[in-house]
């Protein structure tokens, strides 16, 4: 573990320069371990490494370094948090699958196993960014690793299912991106009226399960009404 | 006695946003933490009006809106000199000024500097999001959110002060050149850097790009001998934080950049020379100069 300023207000935390759950799982032990400590105003969990905004008015980035040092000798021994464990539907239909039929021929592989290789792991959320709420999640299974699109869409509908690298994400908003989108999901990813805008924290543990298009309407609807409720999954 | 005050947007001028000091401490979901790009100017419309400092203010950007005003009360312009007038009366900038029904703000281009501040008195009426009123992009105003001003807007604000009279403050206006020099400390990756890229770094003048915007400023000029295609892992960034792309080129980011990148993090401007990015336009000249914490 790392430590060093960042700007004149910040402190970078850095890890082994990996992406692995186990490196990953010990930025979210620092980061719980320091969520509601007074003198720090906000936190960016990534991948390897965690920035932590220091508030001097409280006390100093030397002093903070202290505190942080001392919290992250036993980063070890801190129980992986019960992080929240959700099953995420995805139609993997058209019109929903832009890049499917593509990504299947890239990857030499049939739109069903690619489904299928898509919907049989669980995926670690290893951090939130690029829009509000735009979890990145993997790793992959390396038969499904594919490359960006060569000519990123200016607008990637919101819902949509990417690939990219061995990463797979959700865009939450309508944004503009370059990963190759396989489904949509019609769980709503970001809602500013909500008390949590993002469904989704770096930490949390997801799976996906495939969906016709009716359920994909019916979800939508439920969620509309109010009565939907997350599936989670225990094991 | 309250009083209340309409303003009706006839024209959204370049870009016209609502700002505050933002909204801290939502990063870890990706939030950025936006807020005023001049947080100088920003908060000095407020003093002058008797305000808090983190009211929100109108931002605007090298080419102003005009507005419309139902009602009565007062307003206060900062920042960038745009030439506002009101029924072509010129306006002053740090001065408190009374507005009344039917009367219009109008403004020309940004002679000097590149974003102007209208601090108006009283409480707004505007849904805050998080803690701030800071206008995000789009997806927010499609949830009955205020997104950046589009015609015919309207905004309410009221002023419960029952006191008239302003207390007398001095704020000395700033004047922006359309050359600055920049303080900067070093960032994560900058012993990555080869020393003759690092002194290309320091001894170039950059200037501000077409792409600039309240995300980041990309510079026009690249340092000598880069050319990276490597991929950092993706990692924390900061308003302040100054990334070099793949061609070599850098980028300054601001208030409303994405919290999450993956080049290469040089420099940080440090927190109180970062107003001044909210004041430079395409085709000003940079220097950047290291300085410690």
């Amino acid at each position: 573990m790392k430590i060093q300023p960042f700007g004149d207000s910040c402190l970078l935390v850095s890890f082994e320069r990996e992406i692995s759950i186990t490196t990953n799982q010990k930025v979210i032990a620092l980061f719980k371990a320091i969520e509601f400590k007074k003198g720090i105003e906000f936190l960016i969990p990534a991948y390897n490494s965690l920035t932590i905004g220091i508030n001097q008015e409280i006390w100093s980035l030397h002093e903070a370094t202290i505190y942080i040092r001392e919290i992250g000798k036993d980063l070890e021994s801190i129980e992986p948090v019960g992080n929240n464990k959700y099953v995420i539907p995805v139609c993997y239909e058209s019109p929903f699958s832009l890049d499917l039929e593509e990504i299947s021929s890239i990857l030499d592989i049939s739109k069903e196993q690619l489904i299928e290789l898509h919907t049989s792991r669980n995926y670690r959320v290893f951090m939130l960014g690029f829009v509000a709420g735009f979890a990145y999640m993997g790793p992959l299974d390396v038969k499904l690793e594919s490359p960006r699109k060569s000519n990123p869409r200016l607008k990637v509908p919101s819902g949509s299912v990417g690939l990219a690298g061995l990463q797979t994400g959700i865009y939450p908003t309508e944004a503009p991106g370059g990963w190759q989108i396989i489904g949509r999901t019609p769980l709503e990813m970001f809602s500013p009226e909500r008390e949590a805008p993002t469904l989704l924290n770096a930490g949390d543990e997801i799976r996906f399960r495939a969906i016709s298009a009716d359920e994909y309407q019916i979800i939508k609807l439920k969620i509309e009404t109010g009565i939907f409720e997350m599936e989670v999954y225990d094991e | 006695m309250s009083s209340m005050l309409k303003l009706h947007f006839r024209k959204t001028g370049l870009k016209t946003t609502i700002q505050d000091f933002g909204r801290n401490g939502h990063q870890h979901i990706g939030i950025p933490v936006g807020g005023a790009l001049d947080k100088l100017s920003m908060s000095a419309a407020n003093r002058i009006l008797d305000n808090e400092v983190n009211t929100p203010v109108l931002e605007c950007t090298l080419i102003g809106p005009e507005i419309e005003f139902e009602g009565e009360g007062m307003i206060c312009l900062t920042g960038a000199e745009m030439n506002g007038s009101i029924e072509d009366e010129p306006i002053e900038r740090y001065k408190a000024v009374r507005v009344k029904s039917g009367d219009i703000l109008k403004f020309k281009g940004a002679q000097e500097g590149c974003r102007t501040y209208i601090g108006i008195k009283g409480q707004w009426k505007v849904k805050s999001w998080l803690g701030s009123y800071s206008s995000l992009s789009s997806y927010l105003s499609e949830k009955g959110f205020m997104g950046p001003v589009q015609v015919n807007d309207k905004l309410e604000i009221e002023d419960l002060s029952s006191n008239e009279n302003l207390p007398e403050i001095k704020i000395k206006k700033p004047y922006y050149a359309s050359c600055y020099i920049v303080r900067v400390v070093t960032g994560p990756e900058f012993s990555q850097f080869s020393i003759e890229q690092i002194e290309s770094f320091f001894h170039q003048i950059f200037t501000i790009s077409q792409d600039a915007n309240r995300m980041g400023y990309r510079l026009n000029e690249r340092i000598t001998g880069y050319d990276s295609s490597a991929e950092e892992i993706s990692s924390g960034i900061i308003p302040g934080t100054v990334q070099i792309t793949n061609s070599g080129q850098p980028i300054v980011l601001l208030a409303d950049a994405q919290t999450t990148g993956g080049y290469p993090r040089m420099v940080n401007v440090i927190s109180e020379d970062l107003n001044l990015f909210g004041q430079m336009k395409p085709g000003d000249e940079v220097k950047f100069m290291l300085a410690t914490l």
